[in-house]
């Protein structure tokens, strides 16, 4: 494909962060009281890095990808912290100076993509819409930048003259991840874009995604409420539960060994197709309604480790070795010098046990 | 006709029994001959506390086998037997609610299947007005008590006054099973009762299935896209494909050994963080042609083992193990010994 379509502001020197989140804080103002829906949440993300956030309904992982994109609703507002994208802070941005960088820099890929593209145009004429939309491009260069990038997601570029309609949803899919890539953006946020395909699809287009960004060296989010589904695929996870990040660190790192009760519970609740049959539990209760989050912990109420202080006050971000943060009293101690580590360790062993 | 449970031994005769079952939708206009293939030939027993589990993609025709044998729909052709007795013959308006009242449905939406305006526990009340008409009206509220327990909904007492908006999805969905569990069925044909719940609840939800087996000698359908879920609860599994039964067998046997390539992709594709990651993907997951399919196996454009004759014969469910049955010609080829050139699905065990 000879270099097609060229990578835009490559020129331009980078340092290692793409994306840095500092303390962001989005609410959505309801009729009684604002529902904190992303509570202080900071992460970083390197180029070219893949970073798995999972969670369940209703946990905020959605609005912080509309928050970090500026795409929240009227009715939703960042109140608090900062989002810096290529040296800047995002919140402040205006609309018409956001749509520099959208698409070209930043874009995103939503839930039910299937049904995001317009079922009267064709793929092709969609694709050179956003491409003119946000570049003054020949028609020819259009056309040949159109199949360049169907043909980078495995779809015949005769489709640039098919409706959604005489495609799958798997292609459907696709082609909305080839619009994501018309201008090779430095970031793509991905929101559950294989949740309503079945699993062979749904891995075909994994591997597919994981294949263009090896190649193409953009970072992503991807969002996700299945965590074995990322498994394999992502650098780093993030755990959100409640508004929050619970836990964060590298994908083997917290697979094998998952700090936070509700990384452990979520990743004991996937029955396995290998090895010993075993009645497992899951998590019991359900997350809570953040009109009245819990006090202190917001897990505390399904926490099978919960401790004195737990309902008192949230917990602050430990950095035990190895996880980038985890909010659990349990890592009291570990990795924050001014605790006692072995009065932590033996509050843990107490509690576990 | 070779039936999918020939070596599992079995005392009881099947609670519900389908042969040949099929259903054909016509699509396009009013003069348009297509045809779509929903259910074509599908042979199944559920016996009494038996959990089965239909496993396919989206379009497999495995929501309208369930449909079907809630008599939602009228077969095409074949025939459902309910404790041996045709459902085609049952005539009267009686036997056909007594047959509602045995073999009742759960529904995937827990969010849209009940209603709005009334206490959650109404629906209960009514499957007990209608199947139970014996209960007065104190016992009936015993018995709805009794119910709500048996799916975990604790404490009873409150939930019987709850509204739906005052529910989780997991808890939604137990109400869906109470009220099946009203009238006392013995079989529960439950259409994907977990896709719509979070993850953490989905354990729970399929806990109380379990539970209700042990408890209250259900038996169950168990419908689903997630074949780790099929293998955590069911006895027996059949893998469905564009229609028809690709692969059927003891849970543990089809998994352990999956002789069907389309059961083999299927595995092949379950996220497992457990396992190495296997970056071959070549099949894209296109779903299948079930428009006049025509003849030959609906498989073969997918299929890496395709030969001359999958283009030509639909292959039939034939034994490839004990009490293992696939519809491949390739699987069934090696199973008899007539090792062919062609490359056969690996036998072994994964």
């Amino acid at each position: 494909m000879a270099g097609e379509p060229r990578v835009e502001g490559s020129s331009v020197a980078h340092e290692a962060t793409v994306l840095e989140v500092r303390h962001l804080g989005v609410e959505y103002l309801t009729g009684d009281a604002p529902v904190r829906a992303v509570d202080d949440v900071s992460l970083i993300l390197r180029r070219g890095e893949f970073l798995g956030l999972v969670g369940e309904s209703g946990c905020g992982k959605s609005t912080l990808c509309f928050a970090i994109a500026r795409l929240l609703g009227d009715n939703a507002e960042i109140t608090d912290g900062e989002i810096l994208f290529s040296g800047k802070n995002l919140v402040h941005l205006r609309e018409k100076q956001l749509r520099h960088l959208r698409w070209r820099e930043l874009s995103v890929v939503m839930q039910s993509a299937m049904n995001a593209l317009n079922p009267v145009m064709t793929v092709g004429a969609q694709l050179a819409d956003a491409m003119r939309a946000h570049d003054k491009l020949p028609a020819r260069e259009v056309r040949k930048r159109g199949s360049a990038v169907l043909e980078l997601v495995g779809i015949d570029p005769i489709h640039l003259n098919s409706y959604p309609h005489q495609l799958s949803g798997g292609m459907r899919q696709r082609a909305m991840i080839a619009m994501a890539l018309v201008f090779i953006p430095d970031l793509i946020i991905m929101d559950e874009p294989t949740s309503a395909l079945d699993v062979v699809a749904q891995r075909s287009l994994m591997v597919q995604v994981k294949e263009l960004q090896r190649e193409l060296g953009f970072a992503v989010i991807f969002v996700t409420h299945d965590i074995s589904l990322i498994a394999r695929f992502s650098d780093r996870l993030a755990i959100m539960y409640a508004g929050e990040i619970v836990e964060m660190g590298g994908t083997r790192q917290v697979f094998e060994d998952p700090k936070h009760p509700y990384s452990r519970g979520l990743l004991g609740a996937f029955p396995s197709i290998r090895g010993p049959k075993e009645v497992l539990k899951g998590i019991p209760g359900s997350p809570p309604d953040l009109r009245h989050p819990p006090s202190g912990c917001r897990f505390h109420p399904r926490c099978q480790y919960v401790m004195d202080i737990c309902p008192t006050a949230p917990p602050p971000a430990y950095t035990p070795r190895g996880n980038d943060l985890v909010r659990c009293y349990l890592y009291a101690g570990r990795g924050t010098p001014e605790t006692d580590m072995e009065e932590a360790e033996d509050r843990e062993r107490h509690a576990l046990r | 006709m070779p039936s999918a449970e020939i070596a599992v031994p079995r005392a009881a005769a099947p609670l519900l029994e389908a042969r040949g079952l099929t259903k054909h939708f016509r699509v396009g206009g009013i003069f348009s001959r297509h045809t779509l293939h929903a259910v074509d030939q599908v042979d199944l027993a559920i016996h009494p506390r038996e959990i089965v589990a239909i496993v396919g993609e989206s379009g497999s025709g495995k929501s309208t086998v369930a449909r079907l044998l809630a008599g939602v729909y009228r077969p095409t052709a074949g025939e459902i037997f309910h404790h041996g007795r045709a459902l085609s013959q049952m005539r009267s308006r009686r036997a056909m609610l007594a047959y509602r009242g045995r073999v009742q449905m759960v529904f995937q939406d827990p969010y849209s299947s009940l209603n709005p305006v009334y206490p959650a526990a109404r629906g209960i009340f009514r499957a007990l007005k209608l199947h139970r008409k014996d209960l007065g009206r104190d016992a009936r509220r015993q018995e709805v008590l009794r119910i709500l327990e048996s799916v975990g909904l604790t404490p009873s007492r409150e939930f019987i006054r709850k509204y739906p908006h005052e529910l989780s999805g997991g808890q939604r969905q137990r109400y869906g099973f109470a009220q099946a569990l009203a009238s006392r069925p013995e079989t529960i044909l439950a259409d994907e009762p977990v896709s719509m719940l979070d993850v953490s609840i989905r354990l729970g939800v399929l806990n109380v299935m379990a539970e209700l087996r042990r408890q209250e000698d259900v038996s169950f359908l168990y419908i689903t896209h997630d074949i780790a879920s099929a293998r955590y609860i069911a006895d027996r599994i059949l893998v469905m494909y564009a229609g028809q039964v690709a692969e059927s067998g003891l849970v543990e046997d089809v998994l352990a050994g999956p002789k069907h390539p389309y059961t083999q992709l299927l595995l092949s594709a379950v996220p497992d963080p457990r396992a190495e990651l296997d970056v071959t993907a070549a099949d894209k997951g296109e779903p299948p042609r079930v428009i006049d399919p025509g003849e030959g196996c609906r498989f073969r454009w997918r299929c890496p083992y395709r030969i001359e004759i999958c283009d030509r014969v639909t292959p039939a469910l034939s034994p490839v193990g004990p009490g293992q049955m696939a519809a491949c010609h390739v699987a069934a080829g090696v199973a008899v010994g007539e090792s062919s050139a062609t490359a056969a699905p690996p036998a072994s065990g994964r």
